[in-house]
C-alpha cells in the first residue's frame, strides 16, 4: 500500500484541526510525530523488501472498479521517501518545543503534513501532470509555512517566494504541455517511448529549456536563486530545515533528474548545461555565504552552493557521478536540516540571528554547539563525516569522466565552505562569552533530541558509508543510470 | 480566421491592460475580459469544458472575489513604481513579439501532429477515471489552501 505515503499524512492533516479543538498541544504533537515515525519505519523497514523484485507499481481499485490511481516505487523514489521521512521527523520533533510560542499548533502540523504528502506524492507519481499537481501541493503549504510567524519579514519573504515559484511552475506546465503535444501522453513510460520514436530535436530543446528554468527556480540554482536567501531564513526554524533540506531537492532536483534522465535521456549537451549550472551555483553561492552576518542567511546561501554539488554530480551522468550526487543530496538533507535546527535553538535562546552579536555560546549551550559543529564539518566535507564521502565520490567521478577542471573547482569550493562554516562556528559558539548571554540556557528537551538524532546520523553514516551507499544510494543511482529504460522497460501498466 | 485573429489580439490587449492599469478595479475587469475572450477561443477550438471552466471560474467567480476584495479594502495610498518599470515592460513585450514572430512559425511546423494517447474518452471518464490521482492532489491543494488561510489570518490566542 504505497499510497499510504500520500494518503496517511493527508488524512491526519484533515483531522488535526478538529483534534486541536480538544487538545491544544499534546494530541497534535503526538499525532503528527507518530504519523511521520510510521512513514519512516514503513520506508526504512518494508520499503527495500517491497522493491526487491523490481519497481512496485500500484493501481488501485475502488468498490471493485479499477481507478487510475497509479503510483510507482523504485530505488530512486524509495531513497527520496526515506530522506523525506527522516528529516521530516527530525524537524517535527523539533517543532514540539519550538512552535510552542507561535500558537495554533494543530494548524501548523496540518500544513506541515500536507507539505510532506505533497513531496511524497511527487516522488511516487508516474505521470508528468501529477508531478505538477503534487509540486503545487507542497509549494502552497510551504508559502503559508514560511509566513507562519506573521512577521513583516516572513510575509514579505513568503510573497517573494510565491511570485518566483509561480513563474517556475508556469514554465514547468508549459514544458509538460509541449511534451504532451509531441507524444500525446503524460505517462512517464509512454512519453519516454514516444520521444524516442519522434525526431523532434528543436522542440525537445525548448521543452528541456522550460524544464530547466522551472526546476532551476524550484531548486534555487544560480541564477534563479534570488528567492531562497529571503524565504529560508524568515521561516520558523523547522520549516527552514525542511525547505532547505528537502523541498528544494524534491521539487527541484528529484523532479528534474527524473525527467531529464529517465524520460528525455541525458544528452551530452544537457549534461554540460547541468554541470555548468551546478558549478556556477556552487562557486557563486559559496562566495555570497562568506559575507553574511545573519546565521540563517549564511546557511541558505550554503544550501544553494551544496545543491550545486548535487546537480554537478548527477550532471556527469556516469553511474559513480550519479551515486555521488544522490549521496550528497542525502547527506546535505541531514546536515543542513541539523544546522537550521541548531540555528533555531540559538535564535530562540538569544533572540538574534546576527553572528556579530553572538559569541561564546558553547559555554551555555554545549550540546547545540557540538551538534552544530558536526553539521558544519559534515557539509564542509571533513572526514570521517558523511559529507566527506559524498564529495569525494563526486570529485573522483569528475576525474574519471575527464573533467579535471570541474574537480579542482569542487575541491576549492569545499575549502571555501570549510572557511565560512568555521567562521560561523567561531563567531557564534567559541571565544569569550558575550555578557548579554550569561542567562542563556541549553535548548529544551525535544529540540535537543532532534538535533542530536541528526548529528548521530551524520557521524554514523560517515562511519558506515559503504553500507549506506550499497543499500540505499546504489539502487537509486542504478535507476537513474539506466536512463529511459528504467521507465519504459518495467513501468508499463 | 479574421474572428480568431481579432479574439487573439483582444486577448493580448486586455491582458496587457490588466498589467498596466493603475486602477485595481479596471485592471480586474480587464483581466475578466481577457479570460472571457480566452474562453471563447477555447469553445472555437473544440474544448467546450475548458471554455466553460475558464468563463465560469476565472471570468466569473475570481473576478467577483477580486472586486469584493477591492471594495472591502478601500483606497490606500497610491503605490509609486520606479520609472524603470514603465519602459522595461513595453521593451520586453516588443522584444517578445519580435522573437515570437521570427521563431514560432518555423518551430510550429516541426511539432508533430498530436498523437491520440491513452487518455481519451468522455470528459467525465477522463476526469474521474483516468486522472484520479490528480483528484487526490486537488484535495490536498484545497486542504493546503484552507489551512493556509486559517494560519495566516489567525488571531493570537491568549493561551498560546
Amino acid at each position: 500500500m504505497i499510497i499510504l505515503f500520500v494518503v496517511l499524512p493527508l488524512i491526519v492533516a484533515g483531522i488535526l484541526p478538529l483534534v486541536g479543538k480538544v487538545s491544544r498541544r499534546v494530541l497534535p504533537d503526538l499525532l503528527a510525530n507518530a504519523t511521520l515515525l510510521g512513514l519512516l519505519v514503513y520506508a526504512a523497514v518494508a520499503g527495500r523488501a517491497l522493491i526487491a523484485g523490481g519497481p512496485v507499481l500500484q493501481q488501485l481499485s475502488w468498490l471493485g472498479e479499477a481507478v487510475n490511481l497509479r503510483l510507482a516505487l523504485d530505488g530512486f523514489s524509495l531513497f527520496m521517501l526515506l530522506a523525506i521521512a527522516l528529516v521530516g521527523l527530525a524537524a517535527s520533533l523539533f517543532s514540539i518545543d519550538y512552535m510552542e510560542h507561535y500558537g495554533a499548533k494543530a494548524n501548523y502540523y496540518a500544513l506541515y503534513l500536507v507539505m510532506i504528502a505533497g513531496m511524497n506524492g511527487l516522488v511516487l507519481a508516474t505521470d508528468l501532470f501529477s508531478v505538477y499537481v503534487f509540486l503545487e501541493v507542497a509549494a502552497i503549504a510551504s508559502y503559508a509555512l514560511v509566513a507562519y510567524g506573521l512577521s513583516h519579514d516572513g510575509l514579505e519573504a513568503a510573497f517573494k517566494y510565491l511570485m518566483l515559484s509561480v513563474v517556475g511552475s508556469a514554465f514547468i506546465v508549459a514544458a509538460i504541455a509541449v511534451v504532451f503535444g509531441m507524444t500525446g501522453s503524460l505517462d512517464f513510460a509512454a512519453a519516454a517511448a514516444g520521444l524516442q520514436e519522434l525526431n523532434a530535436g528543436p522542440v525537445l530543446a525548448i521543452a528541456s529549456a522550460f524544464f530547466l528554468l522551472g526546476f532551476g527556480l524550484k531548486a534555487a540554482l544560480v541564477p534563479f536563486h534570488a528567492w531562497l536567501p529571503d524565504a529560508h531564513p524568515s521561516a520558523p526554524a523547522p520549516i527552514s530545515a525542511v525547505l532547505s533540506g528537502l523541498l528544494i531537492k524534491v521539487s527541484g532536483v528529484y523532479a528534474m533528474t527524473r525527467i531529464f534522465l529517465n524520460i528525455f535521456g541525458l544528452t551530452p549537451a544537457l549534461s554540460t548545461v547541468l554541470m555548468g549550472l551546478g558549478a556556477i551555483s556552487m562557486v557563486i553561492a559559496a562566495f555570497l555565504a562568506l559575507g553574511q552576518k545573519d546565521m540563517k542567511r549564511m546557511l541558505a546561501y550554503s544550501s544553494i552552493s551544496q545543491v550545486g554539488y548535487v546537480v554537478l554530480g548527477i550532471g556527469i551522468g556516469t553511474p559513480l557521478g550519479i551515486a555521488g550526487g544522490l549521496f550528497h543530496l542525502f547527506n546535505h538533507a541531514l546536515a543542513k536540516g541539523l544546522l537550521f535546527l541548531t540555528s533555531g535553538s540559538v535564535q530562540q535562546a538569544t533572540g538574534t540571528r546576527n553572528l556579530d552579536e553572538m559569541g561564546g555560546l558553547a559555554k551555555r549551550m554545549p550540546v547545540t554547539a557540538a551538534t552544530n559543529l558536526v553539521g558544519a564539518l559534515s557539509i564542509a566535507g571533513v572526514p570521517p563525516l558523511n559529507g566527506f564521502w559524498s564529495k569525494l565520490l563526486i570529485i573522483v567521478a569528475l576525474v574519471q569522466a575527464g573533467h579535471p577542471v570541474f574537480a579542482v573547482i569542487a575541491v576549492l569550493t569545499s575549502v571555501l565552505t570549510l572557511w565560512y562554516y568555521l567562521l560561523m562556528q567561531r563567531k557564534a559558539f567559541f571565544g569569550k562569552l558575550n555578557e548579554k548571554w550569561a542567562a542563556v540556557k541549553e535548548a529544551p528537551f525535544w529540540m535537543t533530541v532532534a538535533t542530536v538524532l541528526l548529528a548521530l546520523l551524520c557521524v554514523g553514516i560517515g562511519i558506515l558509508f559503504s553500507t549506506t551507499v550499497s543499500t540505499w544510494i546504489q539502487p537509486a543511482a542504478d535507476v537513474l543510470a539506466d536512463g529511459i529504460h528504467a521507465v519504459t522497460g518495467s513501468w508499463g501498466f | 480566421m479574421i474572428l480568431q485573429t481579432a479574439l487573439l489580439i483582444g486577448l493580448v490587449i486586455f491582458s496587457v491592460l490588466a498589467l498596466l492599469l493603475k486602477d485595481l478595479l479596471r485592471s480586474a475587469i480587464s483581466l475578466a475580459l481577457a479570460s472571457l475572450l480566452l474562453g471563447i477561443i477555447f469553445f472555437r477550438m473544440n474544448a467546450p469544458y475548458a471554455g466553460v471552466f475558464e468563463i465560469s471560474v476565472v471570468a466569473g467567480l475570481i473576478t467577483v472575489l477580486f472586486v469584493l476584495t477591492i471594495a472591502l479594502t478601500g483606497k490606500g495610498e497610491a503605490i509609486h513604481e520606479s520609472r524603470l518599470v514603465n519602459w522595461v515592460f513595453p521593451l520586453v513585450f516588443v522584444a517578445f513579439l519580435v522573437i515570437d514572430a521570427l521563431v514560432m512559425k518555423s518551430l510550429l511546423g516541426k511539432v508533430p501532429a498530436l498523437a491520440s494517447g491513452a487518455e481519451s474518452g468522455s470528459f467525465g471518464e477522463v476526469l474521474w477515471k483516468a486522472r484520479t490521482i490528480d483528484l487526490v492532489g486537488q484535495i490536498a491543494v484545497i486542504l493546503a489552501g484552507v489551512f493556509a488561510v486559517l494560519a495566516l489570518f489567525r488571531k493570537r490566542d491568549k493561551n498560546d
